[in-house]
């Protein structure tokens, strides 16, 4: 039974990762943006919704103040860095760089307000009760779930429906034809990052619910989404959801055969796999040169 | 006439778009063959498709009766085949000598074969080719720094000097003005004449009547007419298509 | 005073090595690593391992660090090179990750989280000799070398690769070849910086090999400044003034000194990339690089 309690944390844990993936393949796919910040977003919202906890504050406000803060740090993060990089045409190293050096600032303060180490909400919903002999699951597993599949199914409609989604997609696909038609690219960008890492925001709120962030989660995160964005097949949203549930199975039951220690060699090892075997991914096209 | 790379029914789609559709074509040595049509037709995927920098879907192709079909760049390039990008990709942060050097330098280990002999060929055959390109006064200055026909005529010193017998060149006149494009012509017409196979994708006329033996019109990645240059351009439905008043 | 002088000299000149090796993989060949303190973990285990159960030569543990560290590099960098830029970078922050799990966890040559202990100072031909004249001979050859590299073929493919890599395929230029080459030789470098490192404390363990050092070798080279040759030396004595700078501001709650470091290094690289992309010895016009 114990394979199967791994398997059902792994999709609780894997619709986290999708999420987040999603946001961060949504960025690259439409900015072509190599967001490796996304993880100290990641960071920020966890932290913001654990402080309006513990401040205090109905749930409901913190969920929103995480959501803004992702928010407002994507939107940050395209106007102050991604901008003037691009403005004088910096390569894909600057942006790395950059972005990198943002998310060690993040994690290092956030360090130095609220402590190093594990920190999370004691909420009810996480308690887990026996539903079958020997299988523990917490409200927040079904939580995850519809939450991911809400959000998932929301982005979609936005993207096929909307104007502004039809756009973006457009923008990912050739952003001069899109110049060619009068739409700014520049708004769609913030459009883009917005959305991104609003995505973020839930995961990392659920993630603070049940196992706990702790300053240097980003790191993880960076490694998912980009490891998921690979995976899934650079460009397709939907690979990198699937891919980001993968790697959160992966990295669960792997605990079957090894210690907790090694679940993040689990998401390297499917990593390298693909890189290895498939390099254009799940759902992604030929890499042409 | 002997015939220095040939290929026939290369075929490649993109998510369902045939780019190209079955294109045969041979180019004979010491001649210049254009290959023409409206933009999209197909005209930069099928030297993709020659250089193995895009996998083909199906057809065949082959250097001197040798088949190159799956090669790497790289090996296609060793083969005998040099090309140019039509958005050129020299090596921005180094000098004009080293961009010709290093198209002297094929091997990509630590160093190259030969010793000191061979190093001072390679030199002797970099200035050379940089003379014959007219950017011998510009050694020095940086890629990044050149005027736009001094870039122009940087990618075709690095093309001489890799002394491929075929040649595939995209575009490589486009935007030079008129003394410019004759001292084009020039070098194109002495790399004819000394055997090497030239393929050329060129919009302007005027540069492919110039200098072309063939034509090759390509259009929906189709190869709609192929022959003497009068006889194209004569033809007043491709000259429809060309011009955009296809019904 | 001298031992502490003396101590600085040789980790900047440990910390100068490891950031010139890695401006030569950034630099020169375009490829993006954030695994530099693996290779340099992977050289300090092998040196030591050498030292404690052979002998303590530091050629031979230098040697042993450079062979290790190079030849595993290219473990990684074969698969990861064929595939676009990005991968690569992905590839190395998840190598980092998990590198560190492995030597915790690999007690018997790691020694784990305890780390390998009572290193011997090293020794030529049985006579103890500092670390210091072996890290600066290390650093200079490893510099000669790499300016050697690149006045010569070596260099121009690299440079070819970095600035336009399709064109130098078509070139004839074996691209993957190149770019392993200069994988494995960075590595090796970054090894024999580790080993130097262990002989030099005495002492290892996985603290020295975490992401966060791997940070500080990067801040280093792009404080510095990438493609040049000197900068990233220039950047590694800079980077570790900076500890003892902070330790004359008063203000600093000392738990809090590591996090300000850090949030320094972090800031640093961000405001550079933004406002001086080269660094500050780099030559600007080269950070504008579409590679």
């Amino acid at each position: 039974m114990i394979e199967l309690q791994l398997l059902l944390g792994g999709l609780q844990n894997g619709a986290l990762y999708a999420l987040t993936a999603a946001g961060f393949a949504l960025i690259f796919g439409a900015t072509k943006v190599f967001h490796v910040a996304h993880g100290a977003t990641f960071t920020l919202a966890g932290y913001v919704f654990i402080g309006a906890w513990n401040a205090g504050w109905h749930p409901a406000l913190g969920v929103l103040a995480a959501m803004a803060a992702a928010v407002a740090f994507g939107i940050a993060m395209e106007r102050l860095v991604y901008r003037p990089i691009g403005r004088h045409e910096g390569g894909f190293f600057t942006v790395f760089v950059a972005a990198f050096g943002v998310s060690i600032v993040v994690q290092n303060v956030i360090a130095m307000i609220a402590g190093r180490g594990f920190a999370n909400v004691d909420s009810p919903l996480a308690t887990a009760t026996e539903v079958m002999p020997d299988l523990f699951l917490a409200p927040v597993f079904w939580i995850s779930i519809v939450a991911a599949v809400a959000m998932f199914l929301a982005l979609t409609i936005f993207l096929s429906r909307h104007p502004a989604g039809v756009a973006l997609r457009a923008l990912a696909q050739n952003a001069d034809l899109l110049r060619a038609y009068g739409l700014s690219s520049g708004k769609l960008s913030v459009l883009a990052f917005a959305l991104g890492s609003v995505l973020a925001a839930p995961a990392a709120i659920l993630t603070a619910m049940t196992s706990g962030i702790n300053e240097a989660i980003g790191n993880h995160v960076m490694l998912i989404s980009m490891a998921a964005t690979i995976v899934g097949g650079v460009g397709s949203l939907r690979g990198a959801a699937l891919a980001g549930l993968l790697l959160g199975v992966a990295e669960s039951v792997v605990l079957v055969f090894l210690d907790t220690q090694w679940a993040e060699g689990a998401s390297f090892m499917v990593l390298f796999a693909f890189i290895l075997f498939r390099p254009s991914g799940m759902f992604g096209a030929a890499v042409a040169r | 006439m002997s015939i220095a790379l040939t290929c026939q029914g290369l075929a490649r789609s993109f998510g369902g778009v045939q780019a190209v559709k079955g294109v045969s074509l041979s180019l004979p040595a010491g001649q210049v063959t254009a290959l023409v049509g409206p933009n999209g037709a197909g005209k930069t995927t099928v030297f993709n498709l020659i250089t193995g920098n895009l996998r083909a879907d199906a057809g065949q192709a082959s250097l001197h009766g040798k088949p190159i079909m799956g090669l790497k760049p790289w090996q296609v390039a060793r083969a005998g085949v040099a090309r140019s990008f039509q958005d050129l990709r020299l090596f921005q942060h180094m000098t004009v000598r080293d961009n010709v050097l290093a198209a002297t330098e094929p091997s990509g280990w630590f160093w190259q074969p030969g010793g000191a002999a061979s190093r001072a060929a390679r030199l002797a055959r970099a200035e050379a080719a940089m003379e014959a390109a007219g950017i011998a006064g510009v050694a020095d200055a940086r890629a990044v720094d050149l005027a736009y026909a001094e870039r122009k005529f940087l990618s075709m010193a690095r093309i001489l000097a890799a002394e491929a017998n075929v040649w595939l060149l995209d575009e490589p006149a486009s935007g030079l003005d008129l003394s410019s494009r004759t001292r084009f012509q020039d070098l194109l017409k002495a790399a004819r004449a000394q055997g090497v196979a030239i393929c050329l994708i060129e919009h302007n006329l005027d540069v492919v009547m110039a200098l072309a033996d063939r034509i090759a019109f390509l259009d929906r990645g189709e190869v709609l007419a192929e022959g003497e240059p009068q006889a194209i351009m004569r033809d007043p439905k491709l000259a429809a298509i060309y011009f955009g008043d296809r019904k | 005073m001298i031992a502490y002088l003396s101590n600085i000299a040789t980790l900047a000149a440990i910390f100068g090595l490891l950031a010139a090796t890695l401006n030569f993989m950034v630099g020169q060949a375009g490829i993006f690593s954030v695994a530099h303190a693996v290779f340099m973990g992977l050289g300090a285990y092998s040196g030591a391992q050498v030292a404690l159960l052979l002998v303590p030569d530091p050629f031979l543990a230098c040697l042993a660090a450079a062979v290790v560290a190079g030849g595993l590099s290219l473990c990684l960098a074969l698969p990861a090179l064929r595939v676009r830029g990005e991968y690569f970078v992905a590839a190395s922050l998840g190598l980092q990750m998990m590198a560190v799990t492995l030597f915790t966890e690999a007690k018997g040559l790691t020694g784990g989280m305890g780390g390998l202990v009572g290193i011997p100072q090293p020794r030529i031909f049985g006579v103890v000799v500092p670390v210091l004249p072996l890290a600066l001979v290390a650093l200079v050859v490893f510099l000669l070398l790499m300016a050697a590299m690149q006045r010569g073929s070596f260099g121009r493919t690299l440079g070819a690769i970095r600035d336009a890599e399709s064109a130098a395929e078509a070139l004839g230029k074996n691209v993957a070849v190149a770019k392993a080459l200069a994988v494995a030789f960075s590595a090796a470098g970054a090894g024999v910086a580790g080993a130097l490192f262990a002989l030099h404390l005495s002492f290892v363990n996985v603290e020295s090999f975490t992401l966060e050092q791997s940070v500080l070798i990067m801040a280093m080279l792009i404080v510095g400044g990438t493609g040049t040759l000197l900068g990233p030396i220039l950047g590694a004595v800079l980077l570790l003034s900076l500890p003892a700078a902070l330790s004359f501001i008063t203000f600093i709650p000392p738990t809090d000194i590591g996090s300000v470091q850090q949030i320094i290094y972090g800031g640093a690289m961000a405001l550079l990339m933004i406002f001086r992309p080269a660094g500050l010895l780099g030559d600007q016009k080269r950070g504008r690089s579409e590679a």
